[in-house]
């Protein structure tokens, strides 16, 4: 014996048991690491996906348009049931954090006028923008020895920031330039 | 406070009525869904021109806020749609408001999922397509230079002062916590509550 044989994985899970598992990755997620609790919960414990499978779905997830982590619950959803299995998983994920959300919305539309609660929001707001502001920062050293693409990149941010150019038009215009100068030269290997 | 009904009454918002108001909502996230590049945040300019500038459902600080408190509740922050749905039904009532906000999230996630549905099942088909392999490489860029106009717009949207002027305050919370953000790895959640604490003592103007 070299190393052991991976344990089996479970059987694919029906629509209730995507819904449920979901549910419980959305609830241990509770303070963050949404992700993590996704793999620990769907590989570690449930055994539905080997780690492969699970990581082959995170670069789905990355490539296509939708958030990164609704999009991993649709992989892990459409990968055993199809689309009702995609739209079971998602329920699960979204149901408990929406429905809070919404609560916190209304609640904060009927009491945002309150002069305490701007004054808390004031501070809130400007630290939450610096957390937007981090995100490009935290991309950006992937492209450090890409000129090309710090001069598409910037190229993006003067037509938004300054040039007052919508999103769908920039990303219409930019987008097949920038495919058809990464258009793989050689062949790729199957 | 005068300031602050000026520039709401600058927004003249075309009344629809209810039902009107709520299918508006619905097509306006539909139609933005498939562009949601690079995990979805690269929308949040989008949506700020849709909300304040175009429609007049929110105030600018009140885009500001929904933001916010996206980022601190737990679960996705690309939830802020729905926060943006509830502002835009709000004059309506809770329960069309309610409405707007869930009608508003299943439409921003429609679309994307149904091609994420595709994806998957045909993935080993293009898995090694150079159609694929263009996409990736190519949306990466412009996913960067869009996050940086993101980020640049939120600031500018939050560190403002009633006046309009920026916030100086503001954007010196705002640039530590971008730094904070990307040296350490302390929890977010205790930027807000520090910054909340900050500007309840009147440290941080608006």
């Amino acid at each position: 014996m070299t190393e052991p044989a991976p344990a089996p994985l479970a059987p694919a899970p029906d629509l209730r048991q995507l819904f449920v598992g979901m549910l419980q990755v959305a609830l241990s997620a509770f303070g963050g690491g949404l992700s993590a609790w996704s793999q620990r919960i769907v590989v570690e414990q449930k055994r539905w996906m080997s780690d492969e499978e699970f990581l082959t779905g995170l670069t789905v997830a990355r490539l296509f348009p939708g958030p990164n982590q609704i999009n991993m619950a649709v992989y892990i959803g459409a990968n055993f049931r199809g689309l009702p299995g995609a739209l079971a998983a998602l329920a699960g994920m979204l149901l408990v954090p929406f429905t809070l959300l919404m609560a916190l919305g209304l609640l904060y539309f009927s009491v945002h006028t309150l002069p305490a609660v701007d004054r808390v929001l004031a501070g809130v707001v400007a630290a939450a923008a610096g957390m937007a502001l981090s995100m490009g920062f935290k991309i950006l050293g992937e492209y450090r020895k890409d000129p090309v693409a710090l001069g598409l990149a910037a190229l993006v941010f003067v037509a938004l920031a300054f040039g007052h150019l919508r999103l769908v038009p920039v990303v219409l215009v930019s987008g097949p330039i920038a495919m058809a100068w990464y258009w793989p030269r050689r062949p790729v290997e199957p | 406070m005068s300031p602050v009904l000026l520039l709401t009454a600058s927004c003249r918002a075309v009344h629809l009525g209810d039902l009107g108001n709520l299918a508006r909502v619905i097509w306006q996230f539909l139609s933005l869904s498939l562009f949601s590049l690079g995990g979805g945040n690269t929308l949040l300019a989008e949506y700020h021109h849709l909300s304040v500038d175009k429609f007049c459902w929110l105030t600018s600080s009140q885009f500001a806020d929904l933001y916010a408190l996206a980022e601190a509740a737990p679960g996705p922050s690309s939830m802020i749609v729905g926060l943006l749905g509830l502002g835009a039904g709000w004059p309506e009532g809770p329960f069309w408001a309610l409405l707007s906000g869930y009608g508003a999230e299943l439409a921003i996630l429609l679309p994307s999922t149904l091609v994420m549905v595709m994806a998957c099942l045909s993935w080993r088909h293009f898995e090694h397509s150079p159609w694929r392999m263009a996409f990736e490489r190519g949306m990466g860029p412009i996913t960067l230079g869009i996050l940086f106009a993101v980020g640049l717009k939120i600031v500018r949207t939050a560190d403002v002062t009633r006046a309009g002027q920026l916030s100086v305050p503001g954007v010196i919370v705002s640039l530590v916590v971008c730094v904070l953000m990307l040296r350490t790895r302390i929890s977010p959640l205790w930027f807000m509550a520090i910054a909340g604490v900050l500007g309840a003592a009147g440290l941080i103007n608006r």
